[in-house]
This record gives structure tokens, sequence and C-alpha cells, in this order.
């Protein structure tokens, strides 16, 4: 009986286990493993997301040409040749040409190759049995035209033996090169990693992001603070009214958040017409200026957060025993006094909670700009997880990357998991939860 | 310094909780505050200290007005019923809290709480937190944060209700030690009449926001002025019996029994009355017989404890010496001591 019970406790305790670890598995470890596998390709709209083909096409040489391949090389790919051979008699034969003028070619032209359509059509015309419209003798001679440009290869074998067919003497790997840049489904890269790192743009959104999460989250914890310590010290009937309406942003529906917000700044909106009447400046505040956008998209986000913390912070506040405020007013502490020596410390771990949680979410949120700034004017609010958000899903060229997307997901997943580590470790959030305050 | 509360009146949401009350509390004494729960001792410990406004009335430190000043101002310590320590703080800290706030410099903080910290005994807890301490060391953690700046009152709210029946008693005499060591004036709240008849210079008992009566305890336990007030004090409690005045006597006819009622003479024949006797005026000595069975017995050691019901079903308590011992059941003719019992009136007036 005794010795059993240990045993059982642990399966127990595994069967409480599982269902949370259903949930962990499924929603948090496969999306990440999957952005993990995303970022690592270059999927985009033009590759698809199954496989692709290999094809050649004017595009590709442009670029072929840009990497600096050689032009030799280049001119060779873009050219048809005519070649007679077996495969060009067969197809010949196929597309209906007289029987006597392909047997005429095969006995006088084996083996011959022509670079140009019209000297291969001069050296027909001079064969006994050729046909007597010129069209007749187009289709002749097109089918014994090779070239690369433009045609789709099932498989790598196959366009690599074409271009080796096309190309006299190619320079080293360039068959590989161009058999793999001619390939039109996704591969596995890492280059949306080096393209991130070298990007210019990727810095400014870097900055962008940690000037947005700092000035938000300062606002989300001191306006949180301060809503909760005035409510709590003001008498109970104007505190739940004040409670209530500093809890409207949390509740109201994001996008109609936004909406009354685009109400209030934009042109003829409230802040509009109220600059008008004091002769300041006028314009559209959430898009018009670069500092009027930032304050913007701060105080967006900040109010929400800011009621978030409220909530929380006035939660810990009614949970400190009373005794300890009369108590440190009559050990003669003025107001301020008391909330720096009493009800901070009590705060700790709220506020730590509302940092951590809040740095967290408003690394990973683009809601609220997208729906008001978007990112504008220009990008000076594009923030990292907006950018992320508009190149895997959501711009206006099409062209959908959902590969560098996922990398920069996956770059962001990395930074948060760091930054949780950080606060654990900082805050000491495991000297929380390791020592059981009741013990069994 | 003196306290004299004028007038106090208290509602909380429209039920009044203190009622015109009146007490003075004089230099360097200290007053137990003893009543049923719900009382009003609280509220009226938390009126001193300015926890709690007066809706009327005037408190008066001395001859200082500080009706209006909050809390802050006042001056006075006060243990609370759970301790309200900080727990965030040590116990250095703690104690330190009211000179901190106030800016004292560093070193005088220092010294100041190792002095008071020596007085009750805690010098060696101070980098503790309050967490860590047993409930008898953060009563005195407590208390010496109260006492740390010498404040003009030192208020005690029910501050040995936690502790067991041993560290109970060596606390009420640190308490008191100390209180008469600063020479500081102290009211403690209690609903202990033990605690309050050893710790304090003089009792007031309270009964629904009202003072009854106020007294030292050898007066108030020879003299008490109403049935309610000799009920409290004194354990074993006194007990009473119902009866009418009949010829300058207490009768209860169905038991034919008659006790004097000597100085009380001249009450008219029929009125109900109400006679308190206390377990030590009632036994094998006295003179007025009254018969009657042990229907309960408890010994304590030295003593033992007797409930005697007598034939009309009213019950008397005793206590007597160990030695000779009466059991359950037996039957006994035991005597009233007429001269110590108290006559009260049916609405428990003492007459
Ligand atoms: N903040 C309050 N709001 C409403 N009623 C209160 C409040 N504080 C006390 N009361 C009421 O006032 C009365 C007196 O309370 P008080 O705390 O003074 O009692 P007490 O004598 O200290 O009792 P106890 O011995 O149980 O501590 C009680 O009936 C209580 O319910
Ligand atoms: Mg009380």
């Amino acid at each position: 009986m005794r010795t059993s019970s240990p045993h059982r406790a642990n399966l127990l305790g595994l069967a409480f286990m599982t269902p949370a670890m259903v949930l962990l598995l499924g929603f948090f470890f496969l999306p990440v493993v999957l952005t993990s596998v995303f970022a690592f390709t270059n999927m985009s709209t033009a590759t698809g997301i199954s496989g692709g083909s290999y094809i050649v096409t004017g595009n590709l040489l442009r670029s072929l040409t840009d990497e600096g391949l050689d032009a030799k090389t280049i001119e060779a790919l873009g050219q048809s040749s005519y070649v007679i051979d077996q495969a060009g008699l067969e197809k010949a034969r196929a597309a209906g040409v007289d029987a006597k003028f392909i047997t005429e070619i095969g006995e006088r032209l084996k083996d011959r190759s022509f670079t140009s359509a019209s000297a291969f059509e001069r050296e027909l015309k001079t064969l006994p049995s050729r046909p007597t419209r010129v069209r007749d003798l187009k289709i002749a001679a097109g089918a014994f035209e090779q070239s690369v440009l433009n045609v789709r290869y099932a498989s790598r074998g196959e366009m690599e033996a074409a271009l080796l067919h096309m190309l006299e003497n190619p320079p080293q790997g360039a068959i590989e090169r161009i058999a793999t840049a001619s390939y039109t489904g996704w591969t596995w890269t890492t280059e949306n990693f080096k393209n991130l790192l070298v990007a210019p743009d990727t810095w400014r959104i870097v900055g962008n992001t940690v000037f947005y999460v700092v000035l938000t989250l300062a606002f989300n914890v001191l306006v949180g603070l301060f809503l909760a310590i005035t409510t709590f010290y003001l008498p109970s009937a104007g505190s739940s009214f004040f409670s209530v309406l500093w809890l409207l942003p949390r509740i109201t529906p994001v996008v109609l958040y936004a909406v009354m917000w685009k109400w209030f700044t934009w042109e003829d909106g409230f802040v509009f017409n109220i600059a008008q009447d004091l002769g300041l400046p006028a314009f559209n505040y959430m898009k018009g200026s670069v500092a009027s956008a930032w304050t913007v998209v701060i105080l967006v986000n900040g109010f929400v957060g800011a009621s978030f913390g409220m909530i929380l912070f006035s939660g810990a506040l009614k949970a400190i025993p009373v005794q300890q405020l009369w108590a440190s007013d009559v050990d003669g502490a003025s107001r301020w006094q008391q909330i720096r020596y009493i009800i901070l410390p009590h705060m700790r771990w709220p506020i730590l909670f509302v940092t951590s949680y809040q740095t967290l979410s408003l690394l990973s949120s683009y809601e609220q700009i997208w729906l008001t700034t978007n990112g504008g004017p220009g990008s000076t609010t594009t923030v990292w997880a907006l950018e992320a958000f508009k190149t895997a899903l959501n711009n206006y060229t099409g062209n959908l990357q959902y590969g560098l997307g996922a990398a920069m997901a996956l770059i962001l997943v990395a930074v948060g998991l760091v930054l949780s580590i950080v606060y654990l470790r900082l805050f000491r959030f495991d000297e929380m939860m390791s020592k059981p305050k009741i013990e069994f | 310094m003196q306290i004299s509360i004028n007038n106090f009146t208290k509602t909380f949401d429209g039920t009044p909780v203190i009622d015109d009350m009146n007490l003075t509390i004089r230099d360097g004494e200290m007053l137990a505050l003893l009543g049923p729960s719900g009382c009003g001792k609280s509220t009226t410990l938390f009126t001193i200290s300015g926890i709690h406004r007066m809706d009327k009335g005037q408190l008066m430190f001395g001859d200082r007005d500080v009706s209006g000043l909050p809390s802050q101002k006042r001056n006075v310590g006060v243990v609370f019923q759970n301790y309200a320590l900080y727990p965030h703080m040590n116990v250095f800290e703690n104690i330190a809290f009211p000179l901190t706030v106030r800016k004292d410099n560093k070193a005088d903080i220092d010294r100041e709480v190792r002095a008071i910290a020596a007085l009750t005994h805690i010098s060696e807890l101070l980098e503790r937190r309050p967490g860590q301490l047993s409930g008898g060391q953060q009563q005195r953690v407590a208390l010496a944060r109260a006492l740390v700046r010498k404040p003009d009152v030192l208020l005690l709210d029910e501050p040995l209700a936690n502790l067991d029946a041993k560290l109970r008693l060596e606390m009420r005499s640190e308490i008191r030690r100390i209180q008469l060591e600063t020479g500081i004036t102290a009211v403690l709240v209690t609903h202990d009449q033990v605690e309050a008849m050893s710790m304090c210079d003089r009792i007031a008992i309270m009964k629904k926001g009202e003072i009854v009566q106020i007294d030292t305890p050898a007066d108030m336990y020879s003299n008490p002025r109403t049935s309610f007030v000799a009920g409290f004090l004194g354990n074993p409690p006194i007990s009473f019996l119902s009866g009418i005045a009949m010829e300058n006597s207490f009768s209860v006819a169905p038991i034919k029994l008659r006790v004097p009622l000597g100085a009380h003479e001249g009450i008219a024949d029929g009125t109900q009355l109400k006679l308190g006797v206390r377990p030590e005026h009632f036994g094998p000595e006295g003179d007025i017989a009254v018969e009657g069975k042990i229907a309960f017995a408890e010994t304590q050691g030295r003593e033992n404890l007797y409930d005697v019901a007598l034939a009309d079903g009213s019950v008397l308590r005793s206590i007597q010496p160990a030695g000779r011992n009466w059991a359950l059941g037996d039957t006994v003719r035991w005597f009233i001591d007429s001269k110590s019992a108290f006559v009260f009136s049916d609405d428990g007036r003492r007459l």
C-alpha cells in the first residue's frame, strides 16, 4: 500500500500534465517548429509551397548577368541552334513533314549544325525534295531547333543535359549554377538571414522596434501604476467610475478602437479642429509627421497596456492588508512615503509581471500600428512584427515572401525567448515559483 | 500625557457604533478597554490614533485638541491585533520605519533601534523578516516599532490574542514593564478580563459603544456598578439568582431562599431582583443555607470548581480549595455569604 503510492502519484501527475503538454505542443511548439522550417526556405507566392520545375527565362538571364556569369555563356543560352540529329528527324516526322524530304535531310545534313535559322533554311532550300511553301519549310526547320530558353524541364537532370548540349565548353560550374538558378520551386536556404543582416532597412526597423517597445512599456507600467494608485486613494464611488473609464481601451474591439483614434487624429478630426481653433498647425496627426505618428502609435498601444496594468495593479493594491497602511499612517509616513515604502514593494511582482508580459506582447504586436499609421509616414513607424507580417502575409506587390517573413518571425521568437530568460533571472521569478508558501 | 475624549460619536454607514462617549486616560497610566466583541473597542482605539475620524466630539492630547489632525501628526504608537509588520522589510527596517520616514540621520536611527530592540529582547532578530519570526517575536517587534519614536501615547489592540498561554503570561508582564519603564500613557484593548486586571491601572468596561464603568481592577471587582460588569469580571464568573423583594429580603419562593437585603431596605415587596454571588462566596461556610446537587465538578489542581443545581433549576457556582472533594451527584447544603452578594435591579443596575 505504502510502497505503491509514490508510483501512483507519479502516474496521476502525468495524467494531470497531459492536457497541458498536448496544448503546449499544439499551440506553441508546432507553430515555432513550422516557423523555423519556413525560415530556412525561400518560399514566396512565386515559388508556391509545393515543388517546381526548371526553366531559363529572359529574366533569369538578366539576373545571371548581374551576378557575373560570363557574357559568352549568356549569349549561348539565349541563342537557338539547329542540329540535325535523330531526335530532330523524329520530331519532323511527328510534325508531318514530307517523308522524302526528311530522308534527304537525314542523309545529306546528318550531324551538321547551324547557328541561325536563316543559314539552316538556306541549306534546306538546296535539297531536291524541299517543300514549295515557305511555311512548310519553316515547320521542317523548326523541328531541328534546339534552345533552352523558356523550355520547362521537369527535373534537374534534364535541364543539365539540355545545357550541356547547348553550351560548348562552358566555364567551370556554370551548368550547375544555371540549373540551380533556373529552379522555380522553393529551396532550402539561409539567404533570408544573410539578407536581413545586410539590409539597411533591418537596423532601422530594429531601432524603431526598440524605441516603440521601451516607450510604450514605460507608458503601460507608469500610467497603469499611476491610475491604480490614484483610484485606490479615491473614494470608492469615484474610483469605480474611473476604473471603468480607463478599462475602455482594453475592452473596446481593436478595430473600433483604431477607428476612434482615426476620428480623433485625422484631418477634420477632434485634435485637428482644436489645433485649428488655437491657431496651431493642424494636419493629419496620425500620418502627417513622424513625431505625431510616433505619439499616436505609443498612445494607442500605451492606453491598451495601461488599462491592462491598471486592472492587475488595482487587484494587487486591494490585496495589501489595510492594517499595514494604517500602521504606516500612524508611523508618520506621508502619502508619498506610504507609496514608496509600503505600496510599491507590495507591487513588485505585479510590476515585474506586467513589464515582462508587456515586453513580449509589444514585441510581437502589430495590429494597432497596422490599423492606424500602418507603419507610416514612409516606414518611420514600422516595427519588426509589422514588417514581418507585411513581408509574409500582406503587401501591395502581391509577392508574399513566406520564407523571409518566417525568418523575421523566428528572430522575434528567439528575442522573446532570450528576454524571457533574462527576465526570469533578473527578477528571480523562480524564487516566486519554486518556493511554495504552503507546505504539503 | 493625559488623553480626554469628549462627547465622542462614531457612525459607520448610518449605524451608530459609539454614542456620546466620555473617557479620560490619565498621564502615564495604562488603561484597559474591556468589552465583548463588536462593542467598539477597536473603533475607540483607532479614533485616538487618527485612523478613524470622529463624527462628533473632541479628542484632547494634554491641552492640545487633535480631533482634526491626521494620524501622521499625532505621535501615537499602535500595536495592531495582527501586528501589521511590513513583510518586505527585516526587523531592523520595520522598527526603524517611523524614524526613517521622519528622515532622522542613520546613526541616530541605528542607536534608537538597537536600544528599543534591547528593551524588547529582540536584539538577535534584527536581520530576520517578519515571516521568519514566531508570534511572540512578531509581537515584540510590533511593540518596538510602536515605541521607537517615543510616542506620547501607546495603543495596543488585543496584542496578546494570538499567543499561547505561557507566552501570553510572559508578554503581559513584559508590556507592563516596558510601559512602566517608559512612563508612557497606554490604552490596551482586550476582551480578556484577566489580561485587563493584571496589566492595567484602570479598566474601562464597554458595552455597545458605551463605557459602563471605569475603575481600578480591585474596585471594579469588588464594587461592580451593573450586573454586566459583575458578570464580565471574575473567572469562574459570578452566578445570578432571580427573585423578588419580600420584607427586606431577596426571596426565591420555590426554594424558600431568603437573603436579607441589609443596606437596601425599603424596596417595595414584589420588585423583581437579581442576586449576584461570586464562586468564592458560596461554599461550606457562610450564613444563608442553600441545598442543591453537584451538577458539574472540575478540578484545576489547586482548586476545584463546582456547579450546584438548586431545586428550581438555577445554578450557583463555587470554587473550593482542593482536598475535600465532592463528586458529581452529591447533595450538598452550602451557604451564601450574604454580605458579599450583590443585589441588582431587574434591568441590571446595582442597588
Ligand atoms: N469600517 C467599518 N464599517 C462598518 N462597520 C464597522 C466598521 N468597523 C467596525 N464596524 C462595526 O462597528 C462595531 C464596533 O467595531 P469594533 O471593531 O470597534 O469592535 P471591537 O470592540 O474592537 O470588537 P472585537 O473585540 O471583535 O475586535 C462593530 O459592530 C463593527 O461591525
Ligand atoms: Mg477589535
